[in-house]
């Protein structure tokens, strides 16, 4: 009980802090900022963590197969290199929203 | 994303940087091509010799992938291959930047062969027979006995393929072009940021209290170290990866396009 509050009253903290210092500076309502920034940093983190598992199980199904079939080592190479520059690119969708809310800030 | 980088080092006023520095990769490969063919020998040596090598590597992939109508392609994938191969080294050098690094130089590579691989598809069997392909495999199919139903099914079913279809060519020019510039940009953003840290933890070193001095010195070689020793090789493997997988994509889309128009 105590430590779901604890935990709510930080994560609380967290998320409104950079909120309310913010909104008390900016005349225009500058609150979106920080949250771009925190929306940025777990959306990359999220993005890159499910891609790493992605192209570690795609990887692992190709050494699988050079493992068993070593003679066709290349064909499959080339395979999961496309196979991981696919996988990859889903991460850098996110790589490049996460730029946009950092250098661009369409919403202040 | 100039809060963190700085200006390369070589700018003219009212250019932007990612076409200057364009123009310096169009000059390398221009000299380069100039080297090599300006004494033609039967026996390679030199510059030619290392053209014939990459060139050769460019004609196994288009014969791979392709098959044997590929050597046409020649021109467009090593050209593409090798701008992009030399725009992502270009940027390894330490005050130079990658104009791949910047969206519209890759959207242009990328619109590039997305018009291209299609034209290739419209042409081999006219804009109509081409353009029935993006209805998926079911136009020529009978689906059941009953014609009335058949009809009815494909009535609901072509026009849900053809969206489909679209949107899925259209997603690769988008993909291609985010998959470059991510890569390098974001291979960028990183070396920045690491070099910001290094220069962080130097200062903290020589600013003379012991604890300084005893955490910043081996957190500045550790950073130094892993920078050069890690990160510089994974960005020189990242500059051939790529270019590799652009032209390897660019090669699968022209053999769909192909393969599409001899299947009708």
């Amino acid at each position: 009980m105590r430590r779901s509050l604890m935990l709510t009253l930080m994560t609380w903290s967290v998320v409104s802090v950079p909120g309310l210092a913010f909104g008390a500076e900016g005349g225009t309502g500058g609150w979106v900022g920080p949250f771009a920034v925190i929306a940025a940093g777990i959306g990359m983190g999220i993005a890159s963590g499910l891609c790493g598992l992605g192209q570690g199980r795609a990887t692992a199904g190709a050494v699988d197969a050079i493992a068993r079939q070593p003679g066709a080592a290349a064909r499959i190479q080339t395979a999961m290199i496309i196979g991981l520059a696919l996988i990859e690119s889903l991460a850098l969708y996110v790589f490049v929203i996460a730029a946009i809310l950092l250098f661009v800030q369409p919403v202040k | 994303m100039g809060a963190i980088e700085h200006p390369p080092i070589v700018t003219v006023p009212g250019v932007p940087d990612h076409v200057l520095y364009t123009w310096i990769v169009m000059a390398v490969l221009i000299g380069l091509s100039f080297a090599a063919t300006r004494h033609l020998e039967l026996v390679p040596r030199g510059v030619q010799n290392l053209m014939e090598v990459v060139l050769e590597q460019f004609l196994t992939l288009l014969d791979d992938v392709i098959g044997h109508a590929g050597r046409r392609y020649l021109p467009l994938i090593a050209t593409l291959g090798l701008f992009i191969l030399v725009s992502n080294l270009l940027g390894l050098i330490p005050g130079l930047i990658a104009p791949t690094g910047n969206l519209n130089t890759t959207a242009a590579c990328a619109l590039i062969v997305f018009i291209t691989y299609h034209a290739i598809g419209a042409r081999k069997v006219g804009l109509l027979p081409y353009l029935k392909h993006f209805a998926g495999p079911l136009l020529g199919a009978e689906l059941f006995p009953n014609r009335v139903v058949d009809f009815a099914f494909k009535l609901i079913l072509v026009p849900l393929f053809f969206v489909i279809e679209i949107f899925s060519h259209l997603a690769r020019p988008l993909s291609l072009a985010l998959r470059l510039f991510g890569n390098m940009a974001g291979g960028h953003i990183l070396l920045a940021v690491m070099f910001l840290l290094t220069m962080g933890m130097v200062g903290w070193a020589f600013s003379g209290s012991l604890g300084a001095v005893g955490l910043g010195l081996p957190g500045a070689l550790l950073l130094i170290a892993f920078t050069s020793w890690f990160l510089f090789p994974l960005k020189l493997l990242v500059a051939f990866l790529q270019a590799f997988i652009f032209c390897m994509l660019s090669m699968l889309y022209i053999a769909g396009a192909v393969q599409e128009a001899e299947h009708h």
